[in-house]
């Protein structure tokens, strides 16, 4: 940089040292808040799994076990890139995908399995083969015709609700309802990338099925996991990584990256084993699958997150319905619609710098305008989940709305001309050009803004959100806990138990609610900025 | 694209056309000018409850008052050891944040090479991301009891500085990205100018980029200050719910008095911000008419002016302020 330069011609000494040390200060600043948060949470991580119990000869286990493969697979990725490519996509396949299944195990504890095959079978399905038939003919009726069945069949599907009885196991619904889908898709997917036949490819279709089919079987025969969650881990870590090793092993190219996560695994279990050959203590976790799923107790081994985790869902829902249409209707009316001059032009800066500063109004505000207005005014009970969902939407609509108008200005207007030129309306160019265009970036900001709302607790505490409850929400008018809320109450009971290692659990998994959002969205915002 | 593309819009009635499209226009402005409403709405229930509140309690002994006590008879309310709360918290996360979050806009937008900030960006973005009660809660089992461990042995369970410090690390990244953004703004002409000059990256970075950039910075604290001052849960959790004003002591100092105020008192001891206080009252009763519960509308009207009156600053040294390239 410069300051070599310098010292070199006639000009006199300039000090490096002034300028090194304030560039290392920078970093060392820059560094702080994140190494500060990182710390913190290996804190918490290590009390969620109770890791202070574990002995010194377990951790000594599991490192011989599992930590020498890990690094022997790590020093040949290094070497060899192609391979330590191959292996990370492999293990960020199987990770994301582990995540995914747990998730959707969690969402069919929170709603009825037997329902959702209803609606599949009657709704969901035949709409989804409508529009895909109508499509395939270049029909452009194709949405409606699909709405329509989609109607017809959620009528149907209730009337059966009501007088059907007897369903098929739980595990049986997710095959149908998850893997003949996947199946189907692996099956177009086959084509496409082989050039085959029909034949051959409705086979690989049906060797999906049928494997989904020995997982269910196997682990109902023999109860070593619940065959349910069994499915959805077949589903969306194996299968997945089955595809991707398949394309690596017809490349060529880093294939021994895919025994990665085979040596990791075998690490694992001789850990486990020789764990369990010396007698080692484990950990006493108290993030476990009884956690998220029993309400909370008096007794610490006992208590779980079920009705907040439920709550959440609930009013996250109903703060993304509701948000999502007044915030993106907002921004378009703020970026198609309003004009610049006039009075109306007065009220659209008013309504711009009004947007900016609603941004910056605390959130207890928002609860106070929640307890006013919606609870006491218009008499919605207090914490109730409709109440909930209307305070925390309106507390991210600024946000939704900037993060929307933001999309919408990138959008390119010579599109816009383009469109208005063919003779199309301005409703017409928004909902066909602007609107699809701008709709991913419109998803990240909502879904980021969703993020917030979802760890938001001061707003819920004025509005009389009870802190625990013993049960979920059964419908809008039901009083709700969300994760936070219990997080806060357990972070002030007495028993040491609750305050750090229950609690710990709950930040744990409200923390990873939040980063799989983030993810979603940062994803989504790199597929957008790429085919921008 | 889907379906009308295709034709039917041409044929179909004007008429109609015109109905629709004014519908849609409509729609969206109501949408739009909600979010007036929800200012106009704050505002009233704000003032409606708080007139309420003034109507039953004298507003001078309300912002003079030294004592808060909102339930406990006989009740008080003076908001000073509130206010006094709140502006230590804000005052010692800004001491943290501040320095902190300018010199991290500097590294990212002066130093730092493409990769790095593409690596440091979202990291620092999860800072902001994390809910303020696992702050809190952060605050309380981990930074409390390590104090404890290393510098202050008599620190209390719930303290102002483990919630000062919380505080201070979520609202770095405020800091950091808008200065960062006033930074990476000015032109490369004027550093080009200074290295013609001879000025090393230092002088560059901070003789020419900081002041010209400043409006953004001064108003990136303005931010970050008024999102401490609006700061709820971590505050809550971590820092107790005891209203208190520090006792003020005096030394002799060559025959004089000198009054002061012992730090450890501040620091090291429980106090409560307007917010804790707040979520304190709501935690009891809220069913609407007492006195307590119209206070509440009383602390949130002195919160909500206080913020907008900082965004307003905020808005007002951007603009005024800006240099023009």
């Amino acid at each position: 940089m410069a300051t070599e330069e310098e010292t070199r011609g006639g000009f006199g000494q300039v000090s490096q040292l002034r300028g090194a040390a304030f560039r290392y200060v920078a970093l060392a600043a820059s560094l702080f808040g994140i190494v500060m948060l990182a710390a913190l949470l290996a804190n918490a991580v290590f009390d969620a799994f109770g890791l202070d119990a574990a002995s010194g000869s377990w951790y000594l286990a599991y490192a011989v076990g599992a930590g020498l493969p890990a690094l022997v697979v790590a020093a040949y990725g290094y070497r060899n890139r192609a391979a330590g490519a191959v292996s990370l996509r492999t293990l960020a396949i199987l990770v994301v995908g582990t995540f995914v299944a747990l998730g959707l195990a969690v969402m069919f504890v929170i709603f009825d399995a037997q329902a959702w095959f209803v609606y599949y079978t009657f709704a969901v399905l035949p709409a989804t083969a409508t529009f895909v038939y109508a499509r395939s003919r270049e029909d452009a009726r194709a949405p409606f015709l699909a709405t329509g069945v989609l109607v017809a069949g959620a009528v149907a599907g209730t009337v059966v609700w009501n007088v059907l009885f007897t369903y098929p196991v739980d595990w049986t619904i997710y095959l149908w309802t998850f893997v003949v889908p996947a199946a189907a898709a692996v099956a177009t997917l086959y084509r496409r990338r082989t050039g085959s036949g029909w034949r051959r490819a409705a086979l690989a279709g049906l060797g999906v099925v049928v494997g989904g089919g020995v997982v269910g079987f196997t682990l109902q025969a023999t109860g070593l996991l619940d065959p349910g969650v069994g499915i959805f881990l077949y589903l969306t870590p194996v299968l997945p990584a089955v595809v991707y090793a398949r394309d690596v092993l017809v490349g060529r190219e880093g294939r021994a990256g895919l025994l990665a996560p085979v040596v990791l695994a075998a690490g694992v279990a001789v850990g486990w084993l020789l764990a369990g050959a010396i007698g080692a203590t484990g950990p006493e976790s108290w993030l476990d699958w009884q956690f998220l799923t029993s309400p909370p107790s008096q007794t610490p081994t006992q208590a779980g997150l079920y009705p907040a985790i439920v709550g959440s869902v609930f009013v996250i829902v109903i703060v993304a319905v509701v948000s999502f249409v007044l915030g993106v209707g907002a921004a378009v009316y703020l970026e198609e619609y309003a004009p610049s001059s006039g009075p109306l032009g007065w009220l659209t800066r008013l309504i711009r710098i009004n947007i900016s500063n609603l941004a910056g109004v605390p959130s207890v505000v928002y609860g106070l305008l929640g307890l006013a207005v919606f609870v006491n005014l218009l008499g919605l009970g207090f914490g109730t989940v409709v109440v909930a969902g209307f305070t925390l939407s309106l507390l991210i609509l600024p946000i939704v709305i900037i993060s929307a108008q933001e999309a919408i200005r990138s959008v390119p207007s010579d599109q816009r001309q383009a469109s208005l030129g063919m003779g199309a309306t301005r409703w017409q160019t928004i909902r066909n050009v602007v609107l699809p265009r701008s709709l991913p970036g419109v998803l990240t900001g909502t879904i980021l803004s969703l993020s917030r709302a979802i760890g938001e607790t001061a707003p819920l505490l004025m509005i009389g959100a009870p802190n625990t409850v013993f049960s979920p929400p059964t419908g809008l008018a039901s009083r709700v806990s969300v994760m936070p809320l219990q997080v806060f109450h357990w972070a002030f009971a007495a028993q040491e138990d609750f305050r750090v290692g229950v609690a710990a659990a709950g930040v744990v998994t409200l923390l990873v609610v939040l980063l799989a959002m983030n993810s979603m969205a940062i994803l989504l915002r790199n597929r957008y900025q790429r085919s921008a | 694209m889907s379906g009308d593309a295709t034709g039917a819009d041409l044929t179909g009635s004007r008429g109609l056309q015109r109905i629709r499209e004014g519908t849609y226009g409509t729609v969206f402005f109501v949408f739009a000018v909600l979010t007036v409403l929800t200012t106009v709405a704050i505002l009233l229930t704000l003032l409606v409850d708080a007139l309420g509140f003034f109507s039953g309690y004298s507003p001078i002994a309300f912002l003079t008052g030294t004592e808060w006590s909102p339930v406990i008879r006989p009740v008080s309310f003076g908001v000073l050891p509130l206010v006094f709360g709140t502006l230590v918290v804000t005052v010692t996360s800004g001491l943290i944040a501040i320095p902190i979050g300018v010199l991290t806009a500097i590294y990212l937008s002066e130093f730092a090479t493409v990769r790095t900030r593409s690596i440091l960006k979202p990291l620092l973005e999860i800072l902001a991301g994390v809910p303020t009660v696992v702050y809190g809660w952060f605050a309380l089992v981990y930074i409390t009891p390590a104090l404890r461990r290393t510098i202050f042995p008599g620190i209390s369970t719930f303290n102002v500085l483990s919630a000062s410090i919380v505080v201070g690390i979520m609202i770095v990244p405020m800091v950091s990205s808008i200065s960062e953004d006033a930074m990476s703004a000015v032109p490369d002409s004027l550093r080009e100018a200074g290295y013609g000059l001879g000025a090393t990256k230092f002088s560059v970075s901070v003789g020419i980029v900081v002041p010209a950039a400043i409006s953004g910075i001064v108003s990136s604290f303005i931010l970050a200050l008024s999102r401490a001052i609006g700061e709820t849960m971590a505050v809550t959790v971590a820092m107790g719910l005891q209203p208190r004003l520090p006792t003020v002591q005096s030394a002799t100092v060559a025959g004089l008095s000198v009054p002061y105020v012992n730090p450890a008192d501040v620091f090291l001891q429980p106090g409560q911000t307007m917010t804790s206080a707040m979520v304190q009252i709501a935690q009891g009763d809220l069913s609407g008419g007492s006195i307590a519960y119209d206070s509440l509308f009383a602390i949130g009207l002195t919160l909500f002016v206080i913020t907008l009156a900082m965004n307003v600053v905020s808005d007002y040294v951007t603009e005024r302020y800006r240099e023009e390239y």
